[in-house]
């Protein structure tokens, strides 16, 4: 569990690295109900301008909290995060998923921490980026 | 032109009828009573091949954990394949999908539908075993531009949560593109 005390702007969180293989994907669907074709079907990604079957953009966000829950243990709580989907994360790709602390401001309820977040695929192809505010208590 | 760069006009898509309805309540779901088995299927699907958070999972390790209790993950969906409002009268879209047609109101014509941005906000009140979830869902924007697939339709889908305390959970705005 990270200690406020020692956080710094500029740190970077612990990299979290999923396969994008039907193996996750298919779990993710089945609990968030997301059987969209383009997910499964390379045709009909294609079809769409897509070079393939593409992972969900909610797991995707979710990975973003995996990320951030990886690195605030059991304290701490996610206050925003907001992601863009730059380039689809096509099957059998590798995913990294980064987090870097920008901005830390005590408040009176707590410390705001805001982190740039960036995920990546192994060809170095920025599949998403965005922002998030977690709030830890002082 | 204005100064050296060209304005094109880009023919709208959006009606006044579909203007009409920003703003306006789309769809209300309510979700049946979150479970601990719920929440335990959602954290080892998003985090496999990892083992999640033991908060997540073990409920007896979660009454000495911060929370006091089992919690959900903040990203945690109650609404997936069924509800009892809307009741389930028959085979499901996905829950992320809409379409102005929920008001009335006719679509535009597309051959794509993607999500392209995802913005949510979150009270710190977590979803707790037990929990009966409200969503409000609405559409708030319309912005249209041509892209690389042609016309596209982007379309901000606000979602609200609350709980059965009226409490608010979080606020989710998703920027879908239409093509």
């Amino acid at each position: 569990m990270v200690q406020l005390e020692d956080i710094s702007v500029g740190d970077e969180l612990p990299e979290l690295q999923r396969p994008g293989s039907v193996r996750h994907w298919s779990r993710f669907a089945a609990v968030n109900y997301e059987f969209a074709d383009h997910h499964w079907d390379d045709e009909v990604a294609q079809a769409e301008g897509f070079p393939g079957a593409f992972a969900m953009a909610p797991l995707l966000q979710s990975l973003v909290y995996a990320t951030l829950r990886s690195w605030l243990g059991e304290g701490g709580s996610i206050q925003e995060v907001n992601i863009r989907l730059r380039s689809p994360f096509l099957k059998d790709r590798q995913l990294t998923c980064r987090g870097k602390v920008t901005a830390i401001e005590k408040q009176d309820d707590g410390t705001l921490v805001t982190l740039d977040i960036e995920q990546t695929d192994d060809q170095d192809i920025q599949v998403a980026t965005g922002t998030a505010i977690v709030v830890l208590q002082t | 032109m204005e100064g050296n760069s060209v304005v094109v006009e880009i023919a709208s898509i959006v009606t006044d009828e579909m203007r009409s309805i920003v703003g306006k309540e789309m769809r209300r779901v309510v979700s049946y009573p979150v479970t601990a088995q719920d929440i335990r299927r959602w954290v080892i699907a998003v985090w496999y091949p990892e083992t999640p958070p033991r908060q997540y999972w073990d409920e007896e390790y979660a009454r000495q954990a911060p929370a006091g209790s089992l919690v959900a993950p903040e990203d945690f969906n109650p609404f997936a394949w069924a509800t009892p409002e809307p009741a389930l009268d028959g085979p499901q879209v996905s829950q992320t999908a809409f379409s102005e047609a929920e008001l009335g109101v006719s679509p535009p014509a597309y051959s794509a539908f993607i999500l392209s941005e995802i913005n949510t906000s979150h009270s710190g009140i977590a979803m707790r075993p037990g929990d009966v979830i409200t969503g409000l869902y609405s559409i708030t924007k319309y912005f249209e531009r041509e892209g690389r697939m042609g016309h596209m339709l982007y379309t901000t889908l606000t979602q609200t949560l609350t709980n059965q305390n009226e409490d608010w959970i979080r606020s989710t705005d998703s920027v879908f593109i239409r093509y």
